[in-house]
């Protein structure tokens, strides 16, 4: 049901060509993006020969389309049942969809048949009013590419305003929390949204471009015991990396992180204990080190 | 038979991109599950679906091609790609766009009409009569068209609702990258604005995106499932999901009806879901249940709640722990008898923590009329307590432990030391996690005393390798 060629990149390229040639704006170049856009990197030829080579009989050698109406396609089944499955879900009510339309849907799951089994406990509050509140005010400077003038509440538990261009949220699955990521002329700004304590638009100032974070990496060796090869590879699957085979138990893995992240990469590759050795940065060796070297004298004392 | 970007089945790509993604470092000869013309067109459907991920290292034993992306930023899963890629043919797509068209909003035809209109624009390249109306009961099921019964005749329209796609534009965005089965949300709209990026995003799960949605009807219909994999088959009523946010890692929950506890499987290892029967049907569970009225929905799904909650509040992450009633090891020479976990070992690590404890077992020794075992099997249940060293101005270790922690509880031992305590059913499991605190530990006690040897025996290989 759910690999179904009507999904398809094939299906969905056709559908934008046939669009293009009802309206009389195809052109060569036109046919080639679209196929470009929804399909792969070698479905030129077989688009081509199936659409004006008349295999599919929908269009003529000179785009004349062999259909009378834009196409559309109605939502699936499926595809209802997975719209309706989100309105159980507590981050809904940051959005305000309107959810008519949805009565007589059953839905394909619930937020009681999941369990994000190793989730922090303290993440954000979708439920407080505020916050949804904020949340809604950043999502609309996103869209209308506003600035935003934020008052949050520091580490220290003092409040400080800043004028900054938000550029996108960040959501962590395992935090489960949303952040803002942002600029002003100085700075790229990190903002927890649960820390925000009251936000608005501001509709002057000019729009400061995200400049880079700063990626660091750490080497390691990884010796394949107890699994660790696929538990560790898979565990940080989400950065960016590359694996060499040094023999048959053993890996050079190389992982980038962002820089304000490096305590947690640190704690993670203690995680997997003595199966992870790490290699270089020399700086990154030091801070194991001290970690491990005071647990050996607390577990000697 | 000529090669094709689009495949017929989904399972059979689902390893190579797997290894592409997760591992990266196998050469053209380590695939040797099949030939290595197979892999030369795998990798050549890979390479043209996720061209702009797609990279490759060279060393001694050739090239190593691997699928190289920071989850964090992209703002949508380049692998829901790889669903866009079912195989058709040319009438498929050619029935397709016709049929929608010539039931374009507002028109109704009843099948003759259609097969009319259809003769009409296709002349002798017309599918026979049987094609076609394939064809339409194919989306009435898909939920693409409506049929309706009117006289004699079945009316054919477009489906229609009052769903109001614009205003989920940005809950898409989210949901399609975050929700369970986001590919679905990603065939709504492929369009991302950009808006919303993501942080520790395993992109892996969506691989498996067919089992999960047949798992799900399977949980909502109250079904039992045959789940099978590439070494065995197994018979299970499945019940949760347990989705790992640090692991990378989907599990079902569900009552095995082959060892008649509690058990988790691994979503990657499964190749297919056979959805069976109602779960008042299964004579296995209906002992376990001990209901007389099997078709009472409501007592079924209160009682099964109940036990589910009482298994899974001494589960620390995926483990229902160690069933030691004793058992007879027959794969053991020795014949001695020792305390042997029943495991399906197709769903757990091969080599891992938990495996090596277990052998084939003869079930001679269970006690399976005990009270015990009728709710998650003859499981001990494992002591943990550890205390942290944790300085002025630390407290937020205190948070982290406070947030980390799946249950037990946290102590105020003195100033400076707090002791968290739990009871579980695995404590082997919680070993990644007491790790993380290595620097810290002054006292560890645990029933399970190859809990503490493991992690001293840690500490120690980790002082020599640093040479501390």
């Amino acid at each position: 049901m759910l690999f179904n060629e009507i999904y398809s990149g094939y299906y969905l390229a056709t559908s934008s060509i046939l669009r293009e040639a009802l309206k009389g704006t195809l052109t060569k170049k036109k046919f080639a993006d679209i196929v470009n856009k929804y399909a792969f990197g070698e479905s030129f030829v077989t688009i081509l020969a199936g659409l004006q080579g008349g295999k599919w009989h929908l269009l003529d050698d000179d785009f004349t389309p062999k259909i009378e109406n834009i196409p559309v396609m109605p939502l699936s089944i499926l595809q209802k049942r997975w719209l309706k499955s989100l309105i159980s879900d507590p981050r809904i009510k940051l959005f305000e969809p309107d959810i008519s339309g949805l009565d007589d849907v059953e839905p394909l799951f619930d937020k009681d048949m999941i369990v994000y089994y190793d989730r922090y406990t303290d993440g954000d509050d979708y439920d407080d009013e505020n916050y949804i509140a904020v949340f809604r005010i950043i999502l609309r400077a996103l869209r209308e590419r506003k600035n935003l003038r934020i008052i949050f509440e520091t580490r220290l538990h003092e409040a400080r305003e800043i004028n900054i261009t938000p550029h996108y949220l960040e959501y962590s699955e395992k935090d489960d929390r949303f952040r803002l990521v942002g600029a002003d002329e100085k700075f790229r700004w990190i903002v927890n949204l649960s820390r925000i304590i009251n936000c608005e638009i501001i509709n002057s100032g000019q729009f400061y471009e995200l400049p880079e974070g700063i990626i660091d990496s750490v080497t390691f060796e990884l010796i394949d015991r107890w699994n660790a090869m696929e538990r560790v590879l898979l565990h940080f699957s989400h950065l960016q990396r590359e694996t060499k085979r040094l023999d048959e138990n053993k890996y050079r893995v190389t992982i980038y992180y962002d820089h304000y992240d490096e305590t947690e990469v640190l704690i993670r590759i203690l995680s997997f204990g003595s199966t992870i050795r790490v290699m270089e940065p020399e700086s990154f060796i030091t801070r194991l080190k001290e970690r491990i070297d005071r647990q050996r004298e607390l577990t000697k004392a | 038979m000529a090669y094709s970007e689009l495949i017929k089945n989904f399972n059979g790509i689902r390893d190579y991109i797997r290894s592409f993604y997760v591992y990266g470092f196998n050469h053209r000869n380590d695939y040797t599950q099949k030939s290595t013309r197979s892999y030369d067109n795998e990798r050549r459907r890979v390479e043209s679906w996720l061209g702009d991920y797609m990279t490759f290292g060279q060393d001694n034993e050739g090239r190593r091609f691997y699928i190289s992306v920071d989850s964090r930023a992209i703002p949508e899963n380049p692998l829901y790609r790889a669903f866009r890629t079912k195989s058709f043919t040319d009438k498929d797509i050619m029935l397709h766009f016709h049929i929608l068209d010539i039931l374009a909003p507002n028109h109704e035809y009843s099948v003759n009409d259609i097969l009319d209109e259809l003769y009409e624009r296709l002349d002798e390249n017309l599918p026979e009569e049987s094609t076609i109306r394939k064809k339409l009961s194919e989306y009435v099921k898909i939920g693409l068209i409506e049929r309706e019964k009117q006289g004699k005749e079945n009316i054919y329209r477009l489906s229609r609702d009052n769903i109001k796609l614009e205003s989920w534009t940005s809950a898409l965005a989210f949901f399609s990258e975050i929700a369970p089965l986001g590919v679905i949300g990603s065939f709504i709209n492929s369009e991302r604005p950009g808006i919303f990026y993501f942080k520790h995003h395993y992109i892996l799960n969506a691989l498996d995106s067919e089992i999960l949605c047949d798992l799900f009807m399977a949980v909502n219909e109250k079904r039992s499932v045959k789940l099978i994999t590439k070494k065995l088959n197994v018979k299970v009523f499945p019940l949760k999901i347990y989705v790992g946010t640090q692991t990378g890692r989907q599990y079902l929950l569900a009552w095995s009806m082959e060892i008649e506890r509690f058990y988790f499987y691994r979503l990657d290892l499964i190749e297919d879901v056979e959805i069976n029967e109602k779960f008042y049907e299964v004579p296995e569970l209906q002992r376990f249940m001990l209901i007389n009225d099997t078709e009472n929905q409501e007592a079924f799904t209160e009682i099964l709640t109940q036990k589910v909650s009482e298994f899974t509040s001494r589960v620390w992450g995926v483990s229902g722990g160690v069933d030691t009633t004793k058992i007879k090891v027959v794969d053991d020479n020795s014949e001695r008898e020792k305390e042997c976990r029943k495991v399906d070992t197709t769903f757990v690590d091969d080599k891992s923590e938990h495996e090596k404890i277990c052998g084939k077992i003869d079930r001679t020794f269970v006690d399976e009329n005990s009270e015990h075992k009728k709710v998650y099997g003859k499981i001990d249940i494992t002591r943990i307590n550890f205390t942290l060293y944790i300085d002025d101005g630390e407290e937020h270790i205190i948070q982290r432990l406070e947030r980390e922690k799946r249950c037990g509880k946290i102590e105020k031992v003195d100033a400076n030391h707090w002791e968290f305590s739990a009871e579980v059913f695995d404590a082997l499991e919680m070993l990644p996690f007491l790790r993380t605190f290595i620097g810290r530990i002054t006292d560890l006690q645990c029933s399970d005393e190859r809990v503490i040897e493991r992690f001293n025996q840690d500490v120690q290989a980790l002082s020599e390798m640093y040479k501390i």
